[in-house]
């Protein structure tokens, strides 16, 4: 009996093993023949050099409610530039960083040739020095971000004017051709907090809005970054678990504003966050219009289109979202925007009715506060929701594609933008991209002088 | 002589229960993972390449430094990209919190656990892992199996379901050979039960104070033309400060 029973189990696990032995089989056949240990390319992460090449068409709307002051956008453009960041580690605590972009260009509108067919923006140039293992020191021109949130930073206080001729509206790539601010910066490091301080000193007085047609070429446009004096502290704590907020205190030529980060996982998919900073200001329209005074764009006796106030309230920004990534590989940002200053509905109204009367002047004041908010990097609307998706290896291996869309609460108006770039090689990358504004006349994105852009490039990285 | 056989059976069976009463099947996990990682902080290259087909399709090059976080057992990463250029100088920071930094824009984005399996430093992450930290392993029983060399390996099956929070899989099938305690393969499944990677380990050299594996093959269960095989290279032991593993020291860290 005993030997009947062992027979057959001695049988069913030779039938098993079989099995077994056939799925391993499978398996090993699909391994690759052994080659020598791969060694480390010979690429060099402290040098990233590439070349870009882009043509975007737009395409303008007509019959606007308000009547936009030329120069109207671009109907073509051509751009060709040559991007480098570059680490020179000159000791084994002192290194040397460049970032920049050379430009040439083109678009409808620009003499050819002209200064403006060139352009160097030079985003960073500093010099940094470890003092120790955890105590760090930089001078020069940094490019500082802060904030946790993706489509609006309101803790991202050093973000204002730094923006140069972005390709896209998508906000993580905006940040890719911005110039950084002339500071001093320094920063200790515990085992579970940080201390970060910044001063960007004045350096000489705020310019203009720049538009596309007076672009220095070889200027590094201080005036954008350090027209102020400016200072930010910034320290983070781990309290518990993975909670470590982070408070932001910065001064703005002595108006101070304060700020907070909060992040927090939950679960293995989807990580919340929060953003606030608050400060005493005005509301949109009459920081524009006094910057527009102070920098001699606005005549100074100008009456303002809006109601307008000089007294400073305190005001709050705030972004507030989450992200969740699926195991398809496509990752969600869902954020909801707040911006105290930005337009009210009776602004909206106003905005809207001051631009029917059809004065050039006064159309030129209302558009010049859109383009304000835009220059200073937040919303004109006082509410956004935004939604952005990002997936990697879509459809294809080495296919990625990237789409937002920033709605306007109020009036359900909206940007989207879809991005798609395709890594043909280990250096050589296409892409395409394509944005709309929708929404009707009297709507904040359905008012804008572009109904549409497509783009489409190619890079070339060495 | 039926009974002889029936003694000399019951002494292999009861020799085999003493060899597990000395040895559980944590502890086994435990000695493969310092097979694989040593416990002090270390400095590697890490290539992965991906096979299409058979073909080489693409490649990827990281420096990653790994250290163990006392609190937690288990091994906190920092990875920077040299390869692909476009990728060169992103970082992912694996630790108790995820972040991933590009200095493109100089930013910093908090990222989940899922979502850093859409990239490729994901790998090397799971590679450095300890086991045994993040998994508790029953021992299924003695088998021979063939590795990555087809020769024959007399190995302790391990059955392992996660135990934290932390664990990339719900469970894994592993496979130790018996007295080297070498990792040879692992089977990594998802929480549905589908097979999504198999791994093994091969070309076992001296590496960090240790015979080590040098390679790893990993099979992709779910895409049948995908296989990835990971190099380690210029590994060495080096002084990691527990200061690095936070979002504000990731734009610091250059060549070192």
């Amino acid at each position: 009996m005993i030997a009947r029973l062992a027979v057959a189990l001695l049988c069913a696990g030779t039938a098993l093993g079989a099995g077994a032995a056939q799925a391993d089989d499978d398996e090993l056949d699909r391994i690759p023949a052994p080659t020598a240990s791969q060694q480390a390319n010979t690429s060099n992460a402290d040098e990233v050099f590439f070349l870009q090449n882009d043509v975007i068409g737009t395409a303008r709307r007509s019959d606007l409610p308000v009547a936009f002051p030329p120069p109207f956008p671009a109907r073509w453009e051509e751009r060709l530039f040559a991007d480098a960041r570059i680490n020179w580690q000159l000791s084994d605590d002192v290194s040397l960083y460049y970032s920049g972009r050379l430009n040439l260009r083109a678009e409808d509108g620009l003499d050819v040739p002209s200064h403006e067919n060139i352009r160097h923006d030079f985003r960073e140039g500093y010099l940094a020095w470890k003092a120790g293992g955890a105590t760090f020191l930089d001078i020069g021109r940094i490019n500082l971000k802060s904030g946790v949130a993706l489509g609006f930073n309101p803790t991202d206080f050093f973000k204002t004017r730094a923006v140069v001729e972005p390709l896209s509206a998508d906000p993580s790539v905006l940040r890719e051709d911005r110039l950084g601010t002339l500071m001093v910066f320094g920063q200790h490091l515990w085992e579970n907090a940080s201390l970060s301080v910044a001063f960007a000193p004045k350096v000489t007085n705020p310019s203009p809005i720049y538009r596309n047609d007076n672009l220095p070429s070889f200027n590094p446009m201080l005036d954008r970054t350090n027209a102020e004096t400016r200072f930010l502290a910034k320290g983070s704590a781990r309290l518990f678990d993975d909670f470590a907020p982070e408070l932001v205190l910065f001064s703005n030529d002595g108006h101070w504003s304060y700020g907070t980060n909060i992040t927090h996982g939950i679960g293995q998919k989807i990580v919340a966050y929060a953003e606030w900073a608050g400060g005493n200001g005005l509301d949109l329209a009459d920081e524009a219009l006094q910057f527009g005074k102070d920098t001699g764009t606005i005549p100074p006796a100008a009456s303002s289109p809006l109601p307008s106030s000089t007294t400073r309230r305190f005001e709050s920004n705030a972004s507030v979202g989450f992200s969740y990534t699926t195991e398809s590989k496509i990752t969600f940002n869902l954020e909801y925007h707040y911006h105290q200053a930005g337009f009210s509905d009776a602004d909206w109204t106003r905005w809207f009715g001051a631009g029917a009367l059809g004065n050039p002047a006064l159309d030129a004041e209302l558009w010049y506060i859109r383009g304000y908010a835009a220059d200073q990097g937040v919303p004109t609307a006082r509410q956004e929701a935004f939604l952005r998706a990002d997936w990697v290896d879509a459809f294809v291996e080495d296919l990625e594609i990237t789409a937002f869309i920033n709605a306007d609460l109020r009036d359900a108006s909206s940007f989207s933008q879809v991005t798609a770039d395709y890594y043909l090689s280990r250096e050589w990358t296409i892409g395409g991209l394509a944005a709309a504004s929708f929404g009707g006349k009297r709507t904040d994105y359905g008012s804008l002088p572009s109904a549409g852009t497509f783009l489409v490039r190619v890079s070339r990285y060495f | 002589m039926t009974g002889l056989r029936f003694i000399a059976a019951l002494t292999v069976l009861l020799a085999a229960r003493a060899a597990c009463a000395a040895e559980t099947a944590q502890e086994i996990v435990a000695k493969a993972d310092e097979i694989r990682n040593p416990g002090k902080p270390f400095k590697s290259t890490t290539v992965l390449t991906e096979y299409r087909s058979g073909q080489p399709s693409d490649r990827n090059v990281l420096v990653v430094y790994s250290k163990i976080d006392p609190a937690t057992r288990q091994f906190r990463n920092l990875a920077r990209y040299i390869d692909p250029p476009r990728d060169a100088g992103k970082m992912v920071l694996l630790g108790a919190v995820l972040w991933f930094y590009d200095p493109a824009t100089k930013d910093s984005v908090r990222i989940s656990p899922q979502q850093r399996l859409t990239g490729q430093a994901a790998i090397g992450d799971v590679l450095t892992a300890n086991l045994a930290v993040d998994y508790t392993a029953t021992l299924m029983g003695e088998e021979t199996i063939e590795d990555a060399a087809r020769q024959q390996k007399k190995c302790w099956h391990l059955d392992m379901k996660a135990a934290s929070e932390t664990a990339t899989y719900n469970h894994i099938e592993y496979w130790v050979e018996e007295g080297t305690h070498d990792p040879v393969k692992a089977k990594f499944y998802a929480d549905s039960g589908r097979l999504l990677k198999i791994l093994y380990y091969r070309n076992f050299l001296e590496r960090l104070d240790g015979l080590r594996p040098t390679q790893a093959v990993i099979i992709d269960a779910v895409d049948s033309s995908l296989v990835t095989v990971v190099d380690f290279s210029d590994s060495k032991f080096t002084d990691i400060p527990d200061t690095w593993f936070q979002r504000d020291y990731l734009p610091h860290l250059n060549a070192q």
